[in-house]
């Protein structure tokens, strides 16, 4: 299945790319379009765009709205959403303290990126890491 | 010069208890309401990409924005503008450093609040500075 974002991913967009690789369509291929552009590829499945069902809603970033859509129901993903959503929409309160970081660390990558496929590329190895080392100590 | 952020919106009239989320939203991210009319805040991509994401709540929940980039054009309002940005951070910094003064000051409450203005610096108060300096020589006296 195509799916279809917008450029300059960071760390909500890198965590759903890793997501339906890993979960939801192992053979995803993925295209971006500028910024703020409203005419989709008709052939793809647009994520994180204002306004697509696959995007923040009620104050939950899209990897949030993955896992509610797709019935993931895995205690560590639950975490990594919560990590998300702190990380890329306002949050009155927060208890991951991780958050900040890796936004921070998901810019850096997309910065020394030479483009989107090799940032979602590296963002792979972070989720996985992420999860990885999460599953440790699910809590 | 500086970008700024600019959003403008309208909610529906019920529930009033969106009004306070959006407001407080908006207070977290550190942006000002210039004369109770249009909120700003300078653009970066962090505050851009939360401005995208509030307006796209909002108008999920039934109301209306508007949002652009934009910048002053004469140099005293912009002045004036980041002047306000500093006085918001000001006021909490100046607040710590006194309660950093004082015995058994609650060093972990004062980083946390310290954090949160931090991430609403957008200029880079000298006065931010103080406190951080003041935290971390504290934190490296052991007994």
């Amino acid at each position: 299945m195509k799916w279809v974002t917008w450029e300059n991913i960071g760390v909500d967009r890198m965590a759903c790319a890793w997501l339906i690789l890993r979960w939801i369509d192992p053979e995803a291929e993925f295209s971006f379009i500028h910024m703020g552009e409203k005419s989709l590829p008709k052939d793809g499945e647009p994520f994180d765009i204002p306004g697509a069902r696959y995007s923040h809603h009620a104050g939950h970033c899209t990897f949030y709205i993955f896992l509610k859509e797709h019935n993931l129901d895995d205690p560590v993903l639950a975490r990594i959403a919560q990590i998300v959503d702190e990380a890329d929409e306002i949050q009155e309160v927060t208890v991951e303290p991780a958050a900040l970081g890796l936004d921070l660390i998901c810019r850096g990558v997309r910065r020394i990126s030479k483009d989107d496929f090799e940032a979602l590329e590296h963002g792979r190895l972070i989720y996985e890491a992420l999860y990885a080392e999460l599953s440790r100590d699910e809590i | 010069m500086t970008d700024w952020l600019l959003l403008h919106y309208k909610l529906p009239s019920k529930p009033s208890a969106l009004r306070v989320y959006i407001w407080r939203k908006l207070k977290r991210l550190g942006a000002i309401l210039l004369h109770e009319a249009v909120w700003v805040l300078p653009d970066n991509p962090r505050t851009a990409e939360q401005i995208q994401w509030l307006a796209a709540e909002i108008q999920e929940r039934g109301g209306n924005a508007y949002y652009w980039r934009a910048n002053t054009i004469l140099g005293e309002h912009e002045e004036s503008i980041r002047q306000q940005f500093n006085e918001q951070v000001d006021a909490v910094y100046s607040d710590l450093l006194k309660r950093l003064e004082k015995p058994r000051a609650d060093l972990q409450e004062i980083a946390k609040q310290y954090q949160r203005a931090a991430s609403q610096d957008f200029f880079h108060s000298k006065l931010g500075l103080r406190v951080r300096k003041k935290l971390t020589s504290e934190r490296g006296e052991k007994p």
